[in-house]
């Protein structure tokens, strides 16, 4: 824990740790989709198939979102980020009941199980987004990214504030029911206002300050101006995203701590 | 334990983390960062014709993409144009800008041509970052903020700005203004001109026919053969009566003649009227047509001529104006950088990275063999 230890354990440990993660990944992909029909494929086919209705629907109602967005493009990436950032939490809220068997073995920790699961959430929306997004682009429904560094920040950013968040309300749920009946209420409550619905810049003044106090409509914005650029005015300070995202993170990893200390295998 | 020894025994992470970040912010902006200044101005857009907006174009104006809140086309463009290059260019003619921002007093790292060079997208870029326009609110009050490193020249900049877009308003509304009366100009000139070829033809038809008015000719005639039946009826009787009583009267046969004559002259007058290319019912037809295109002409120049004052009232009426609500202040302290602010914000940002750091570092290391 000090400099004093040579600095091959730390790499050795790292080493240990990746394949622990490797394992509990492969773990959790056999049991959660199982070996039946297209298996692990599942795992990006759910939210894809979540995105496109989500897009079809909205194609076919002409959503008010407040802006000349192409519709398909202005729903993808929404939907996508809405996925990011709620199926997190969704995963790691009682990832540890689930696996308390697991804590029996010396080199697998809480922290582990939840950074698998949150690895596993991550690649799956991040394949669908990119399969639908060359998908789309390919059929010409929407046009490729004017700044594809934009959006992939604006999406590693909604992903470290959805596993700080994943990971804060999974070590919570350890202790308290509570947090798991709450989250499904608050997390739909807060889609509508996560941006994915709509520009902040369609909001008028007054309303805009309100939703720019939510962590998540910054990183939308972001990917949003990744994708539109000069079609769309994006409002986001990373100047507030990044912090909140730090304090929260240190949050969590508190968290764990004290769950680590406490967990009880079965 | 000499004060090298004692810090090399702190954990490296903290000192990278953590006093690294801290001791250059603290030298950053205790030293070395220049006071900023920042002049605010707010001003309305007024247009007229806002009352006439319809709901479904407040509703479209409310969800528009540069429409923020209520804001008027006008002061949308404003806006627009507060954060374009031209305005930039326009307020930077004689190098107010770039002297106010270039000076070799200023931290090369704050300096435009510090680090980036110093191309005109360089500076506009770097431009937006000191300019400020949100509207308020409601969404009807702007509020344009100039920083920069002198009190004055954040005024004066601000200054600049606010005149460029009340000139761009007041251009904007007298072209508006001058587009509506010369089209009106135009519609009364059309309009002249069609009334004038319409008196022409009328006058024209009048010589050739050598009539002035055929109904008021036609009633005339009416009435001649009226009094001519009435002489043709007393001729008759007359007549009848010296047959009848002294059938040898020598009056009979010029009595007779004179009822040849009257009728002969009857059915003349009544050729005269209808009947015959030349009778005044067919010059009747043309007459009332390039009479009915003279009054036509007439009422167009007449409608054209009240839209035409119309116009000239409207355009007596201000158009669309910049009312200023408060003229660009002149700070006299500087409120930027938040010194000792951000250099806190620094420290606690940095034990938070520390605080996330070590904590994975610690689960890293507790996978051993």
């Amino acid at each position: 824990m000090s400099a004093a230890l040579p600095q091959s354990s730390l790499r050795r440990s790292a080493v240990i740790q990746r394949r622990v993660l490797g394992a509990l990944l492969v773990r959790e992909m056999l049991t959660r989709y199982g070996r039946h029909n297209i298996g692990f494929l599942w795992l990006f086919v759910e939210p894809m198939l979540f995105t496109l209705g989500v897009t079809a629907l909205w194609t076919a109602t002409k959503s008010v979102h407040g802006s000349s967005l192409p519709i398909v493009a202005f729903a993808l990436t929404g939907y996508s980020s809405v996925l990011l950032w709620r199926n997190m939490p969704g995963r790691c809220i009682g990832a540890l009941w689930a696996n308390l068997a697991l804590m029996y073995h010396r080199n697998i920790k809480v922290f582990d199980i939840y950074v698998a699961r949150l690895l596993l959430e991550f690649g799956g929306a991040t394949v669908s987004f990119a399969v639908l997004s060359v998908a789309f682009v390919s059929f010409g429904w929407m046009s490729p990214p004017e700044d594809f560094l934009k959006v992939a920040g604006g999406w590693l950013l909604i992903a470290w504030f959805g596993a700080a968040l994943a990971i804060a309300l999974g070590a919570l749920s350890h202790e308290s029911d509570l947090v798991d009946k709450l989250w499904h209420p608050v997390s739909y409550l807060i889609f509508p206002l996560s941006g994915s619905a709509f520009m902040v810049d369609a909001l008028p003044p007054f309303a805009q300050q309100i939703v720019l106090t939510i962590p998540m409509v910054h990183g939308v914005e972001l990917v949003r101006e990744g994708y539109f650029g000069s079609q769309a005015r994006a409002h986001y300070d990373l100047g507030y995203l990044v912090p909140v995202a730090l304090a929260l993170s240190f949050v969590a990893l508190l968290l764990v701590r004290r769950v680590a200390l406490r967990v009880v295998p079965e | 334990m000499t004060v090298i020894e004692r810090l090399k025994s702190v954990d490296r992470l903290f000192i990278a983390v953590v006093i690294v970040p801290t001791i250059i912010g603290l030298i950053y902006f205790g030293f070395l960062a220049n006071d900023i200044y920042t002049s605010e101005a707010r001003f309305v857009v007024r247009s007229p014709n806002k009352d006439e907006a319809s709901p479904l174009s407040l509703v479209l104006t409310g969800g528009g993409l540069g429409g923020g809140g209520g804001g008027n086309a006008e002061s949308v463009t404003v806006i627009e144009y507060l954060q374009s290059r031209r305005a930039l260019t326009d307020v930077d003619q004689d190098g107010l800008v770039s002297r106010a921002y270039g000076g070799e007093d200023i931290f090369w790292l704050d300096r435009f041509g510090g680090i980036f060079g110093d191309s005109r997208e360089e500076f506009y870029r770097y431009f937006q970052t000191k300019l400020g326009v949100a509207e308020g609110t409601n969404g009807q009050v702007i509020h344009l903020t100039v920083s920069a490193f002198a009190p004055g020249e954040a005024q004066q900049i601000n200054a600049r700005l606010l005149d460029q877009a009340e000139k761009l308003v007041n251009s904007l509304s007298e072209r508006a203004r001058a587009d509506a009366i010369s089209i009106a100009r135009q519609e009364v000139a059309q309009a002249e001109e069609a009334a004038r070829k319409a008196a022409v033809m009328l006058s024209r038809f009048r010589n050739e026919q050598g009539i002035i008015d055929p109904e008021l000719e036609a009633a005339s005639d009416l009435q001649m053969i009226a009094k001519l039946q009435d002489e043709l009826i007393a001729a008759r009787t007359q007549l009848l009566q010296l047959e009848t009583y002294t059938p040898q009267a020598s009056q009979i046969p010029f009595l007779r003649a004179q009822v040849r004559s009257l009728q002969k002259e009857i059915e003349q007058q009544r050729g005269g009227i209808a009947g015959g290319s030349r009778s005044l019912s067919t010059a009747a037809m043309r007459y009332q047509e390039l009479q009915f295109n003279a009054e036509a002409a007439g009422k167009q120049l007449t409608a054209a001529l009240a839209s035409l004052q119309e116009a000239q009232a409207e355009g007596r009426r201000k158009q669309a104006y910049v009312e200023r609500i408060a003229d660009p202040s002149l700070p006299d302290y500087a409120t930027q950088p938040r010194r000792i602010r951000n250099i806190i914000a620094t420290f606690i940002l940095g034990l938070l990275a520390w605080g996330v750091l070590s904590m994975l570092i610690v689960g890293i290391r507790e996978h051993r063999d």
